[in-house]
């Protein structure tokens, strides 16, 4: 009966023993062991702004940070340990400035301020722009310009410009020149080398590579509702294309060759999507009223929207808005967009029967050279049907997104703020948007090469790059 | 004789029914060291919850009760799909117990009184676990009371009837994860109550075999006092979210048909077997039905569950080692109601295999000390979910479920 009475040795051994006991009952699983199949030590990330981290309308420490090719490259550490990836970082509280999100509309729609950057040298204006002065920003020089870091994204870059001499030269750079300002600084000062070159000399230690390059191509056009810039030259495109691609894929060098999303799958567009738009306005205005567009054939009378017409987002908070127009001869403050006197302009809006069909004329075009030229290069074959050596995004992602997707519970949409994939200028991602990216190259790379990279968990990154 | 009760088995395989589910198992130490084969068992008055014919088994002059507690791990295990990162729910115990009492009003007529904890759950996951955002703890607590009439057809024969009266409540919380606060947070709970009936039949044939039949109806809980409540929610969002508003439920609690075999194979050793049928089919889906608050209008959070009804197998031994001590030991097979599509980790369940044991301890020969362990083992289960689905929140990956049960109490007879 003494041993009832027990020591306080043999109780401290009964507590952890029985501790030990309850914690046994959660049955175990064999979890897989992560393993890459390739050599990904050395990532090299080869694009335009959303391989850069641009995101909420602004290129900052925090945007660079939540970059899908530094996320993907995190995912790559936790195979290979000691595998580096060095991108271009900008100081804290620097770079191009971002917007905030000041409140929602009653269509609730975000509106914004411009929190301004600090990392400017200096400005080139360009005052005979298209569609108004443009000014391009000279920003510090990254820390990493002796040799160039592993995230080559550019902002802005296009493939016209792939081998254009002093692109990233301030020395040279007038207000009306070729010059990326982006570029610029992931050179040493007065270089002169073409973005091919830089990527050449990148290239060279590289033991693995994404591609994700040419939606800059048309942004100017997207975000000037047709009426600046021309459309991309799509043979110039696909030489270009191949020209970095043959460098990328030297040697049999593996990586991931993305096609370009739809453009109307962006909220740039989809925000705008004729009739939904309509429909969205006419609840919060509580009316009837609907949307005119001016005739795409510039005979500036208005007509009715379609629903493949996309109104840009840039222009979605001044709907409705009452603005002087000439009716006649007399002058009159009517809603804009939304009365067929007052058609919201042309250079507000994509058109789908010519300006939407055109660039998806180009986006057809390159895409299917992406295609062609994974097969001239053996890239593996990625999708489930053993077909495509691309990796569409709009099949694993954007197309789903532009509805909406659930993942572990948390509802992801293409509505800026609340569906968190897209930041506030409609166009670049969140840090959970470029999660996402991520993801679709991992699922891409483990079908591509066999391996077993873990993904991202999406819900763990912050909603915003502020 | 005993061919043809046992002809009786390929009828309930027929049913491609699967029990399991949120059955806490047999309610009482002697019939879960039995493996909770009960249905025409009547050597613990325990039975009557499960078959309220065994009442007139019990119709001497004694009054019997038999009172204990039960205790209930039930924890699973999760790796993410796609994450590859394991998770293990937190050490919870569902608590549980019984009050039986039965006594003889005439020679023919006996009552009886059943409280018991039959159904009941509580899921807790790490406040930051993969599937926060579906759920992170969840809670169900059920008390059934049965009063229970049974008559003496012959002597061989008895019936009885009991009606079940039953309270619930119901909690469950789970992270916004659509926001950077890792405190918000949208948590339910609720309480209700609902009626039933369990009627049954007991029927011996010579000495040796004896059956059961029993059936008990399905519980409605309806709950209509719940309250939603959100923390943590950004002002932008307020009106999405409300920081309080009021809902109501409904818990659909499964029907039981169960029939059973006790057959004494020496004076010493007894067999039981039971099959037993689970109608989860009644729990089609959990509907909230959120009410109006301020800007935010009434509206429905639904989680389809589209239970399927559920076949148990069950297997008991009783052992008699010596006059004072008798051994208990059972097997059972118990299949999901859950489909795979709908596996949720607000509550995880699988095919599962269960072992257990007991004894009961003759004190004197009015008083008798009882005490079981039940070990449940689940099949590894795999959850898909479908992104573009949006409306269902899920989290793909798989799970594994191991439950331990434990149950003492004490029976007496004046």
């Amino acid at each position: 009966m003494k041993n009832f009475c027990l020591n306080s040795r043999s109780r401290t051994g009964l507590v952890a023993a029985t501790a030990l006991l309850l914690n046994a009952c959660a049955p175990g699983q064999d979890t897989p062991t992560p393993t890459a199949g390739i050599n990904v030590s050395h990532y090299l990330a080869v694009g335009d702004s959303y391989t850069a981290g641009l995101s909420e309308g602004g290129f900052t420490l925090a945007s660079q940070t939540y970059s899908f090719p530094n996320l993907l490259a995190k995912q790559l550490q936790g195979v290979t340990a000691n595998a580096a990836f060095t991108q271009p970082l900008l100081d804290a509280g620097t770079g191009t400035g971002y917007l905030d999100l000041v409140d929602f509309t009653a269509a609730g729609f975000p509106r914004t301020r411009r929190v301004a950057g600090q990392a400017v040298v200096r400005t080139l204006i360009n005052p005979a722009a298209c569609g108004g002065a443009d000014t391009v920003r000279v920003l510090t020089r990254s820390t990493t310009s002796s040799a160039l870091p592993q995230n080559l994204g550019v902002p802005g870059i296009t493939l016209s410009q792939l081998e254009t001499v002093n692109l990233g030269n301030a020395s040279t750079a007038t207000p009306t020149s070729v010059f990326n300002p982006y570029f610029e600084r992931l050179l040493p000062a007065a270089d002169s080398r073409t973005y091919l070159q830089a990527v050449t000399t990148a290239a060279s230690t590289a033991t693995f590579f994404t591609y994700f390059q040419g939606l800059d191509d048309v942004m100017p056009y997207v975000r000037s509702g047709g009426q600046c810039g021309a459309l991309p030259n799509t043979t110039l495109m696909k030489n270009n294309a191949k020209k970095i691609l043959d460098v990328l894929t030297a040697g049999g060098r593996p990586g991931i060759i993305a096609k370009l999303p739809a453009i109307i799958t962006l909220p740039l567009l989809r925000q705008g999507q004729g009739l939904v738009l309509e429909a969205r306005l006419q609840k919060s205005f509580g009316d009837t009223a609907r949307i005119y567009i001016e005739d795409p054939f510039g005979s500036g009378e208005g007509q009715h929207i379609t629903n493949s017409d996309y109104v840009l987002a840039t222009a979605l908070l001044r709907l409705g808005q009452l603005t002087r127009v000439v009716v006649g001869t007399t002058s009159l403050m009517l809603p804009y967009g939304r009365d067929i006197r007052n058609p919201v302009r042309n250079s507000d809006v994509l058109d789908g029967v010519l300006e939407l069909a055109r660039i998806n004329n180009v986006f057809t075009i390159y895409n299917n050279e992406l295609d062609r030229l994974a097969g001239v290069y053996l890239m593996p074959v990625i999708t489930e049907a053993g077909t495509k050596r691309t990796l569409d995004l709009d099949v694993s992602l954007f197309n789903q997104v532009a509805d909406a997707i659930s993942i572990g519970g948390v509802v992801y949409s293409a509505e800026p703020v609340r569906g968190n994939v897209f930041s506030l200028d409609y166009y670049s991602l969140t840090p959970r948007g470029n999660g996402l990216v991520a993801n679709a190259f991992i699922t891409a790379i483990n079908k591509a090469y066999h391996a077993n990279i873990p993904a991202v968990d999406v819900n763990s990154l912050p909603t915003t790059a502020r | 004789m005993r061919l043809r009760f046992l002809s009786l088995v390929p009828v309930f395989f027929g049913l491609t029914a699967s029990a399991g589910g949120f059955d806490t198992g047999p309610q009482g130490a002697r019939v879960m060291g039995l493996g909770g084969a009960s249905t025409a068992y009547i050597n613990s008055i325990a039975g009557l919850s499960t078959n309220p014919g065994l009442l007139g088994a019990w119709g001497d002059s004694l009054i019997r009760v038999s009172l204990g507690g039960i205790g209930q791990i039930r924890r699973a295990s999760f790796v993410g799909q796609d994450t590859y990162r394991r998770t293990d729910q937190e050490l919870t115990i569902q608590p549980g117990g019984y009050f039986y009492a039965t006594g003889a009003v005439s020679k023919r007529v006996s009552i009886g009184l059943a409280l018991t904890t039959p159904y009941g759950y509580h899921t807790k996951w790490p406040n930051g676990w993969e599937g926060r955002s579906v759920v992170q703890e969840s809670q169900l607590n059920t008390y059934f009371a049965q009063p229970t009439v049974g008559f003496r057809l012959n002597d061989n024969f008895s019936a009885g009837v009991g009606f079940v009266y039953a309270y619930g409540k119901y909690s469950q919380r789970r992270a916004l994860g659509q926001y950077d606060d890792p405190a918000a947070q949208s948590q339910f709970s609720s309480s209700g109550s609902g009626y039933g009936v369990n009627v049954g039949l007991y029927g011996r044939t010579g000495d040796n075999l004896a059956f059961g039949i029993s059936y008990r109806s399905g519980v409605q809980l309806k709950m209509n006092n719940g309250t939603a409540t959100s923390t943590g929610v950004p002002a932008r969002d307020a009106a999405l979210n409300p920081a309080s508003s009021s809902f109501k439920t409904q818990l659909n609690l499964p029907s039981t048909l169960s029939v059973g075999i006790a057959d004494r194979i020496t004076k010493k050793l007894l067999l039981t077997f039971d099959f037993a049928l689970s109608g989860w089919s009644t729990l089609d889906s959990l509907k909230l039905d959120v009410a109006a608050n301020g800007s935010t209008p009434a509206h429905r959070v639904s989680t389809a569950r589209r239970y399927e009804d559920a076949l148990a197998f069950r297997v008991g031994a009783e052992y008699q080692a010596s006059p004072k001590l008798t051994i208990l030991g059972g097997f059972h097979y118990d299949e999901t109601p859950i489909r795979d599509e709908y596996i949720s980790p607000e509550f995880i369940d699988a095919n599962r295999i269960c072992a257990s044991a007991g004894l009961s301890y003759q004190l004197s020969s009015r008083f008798a000390l009882e005490a079981a362990y039940a070990f449940d083992y689940g099949q590894l289960r795999t959850a898909r979910a479908n992104q573009q689905m949006e409306q269902v929140a899920n989290v793909s990956g798989t799970y594994r479920t191991a439950t331990h049960t434990a149950s003492v109490g004490v029976a007496v007879a004046f």
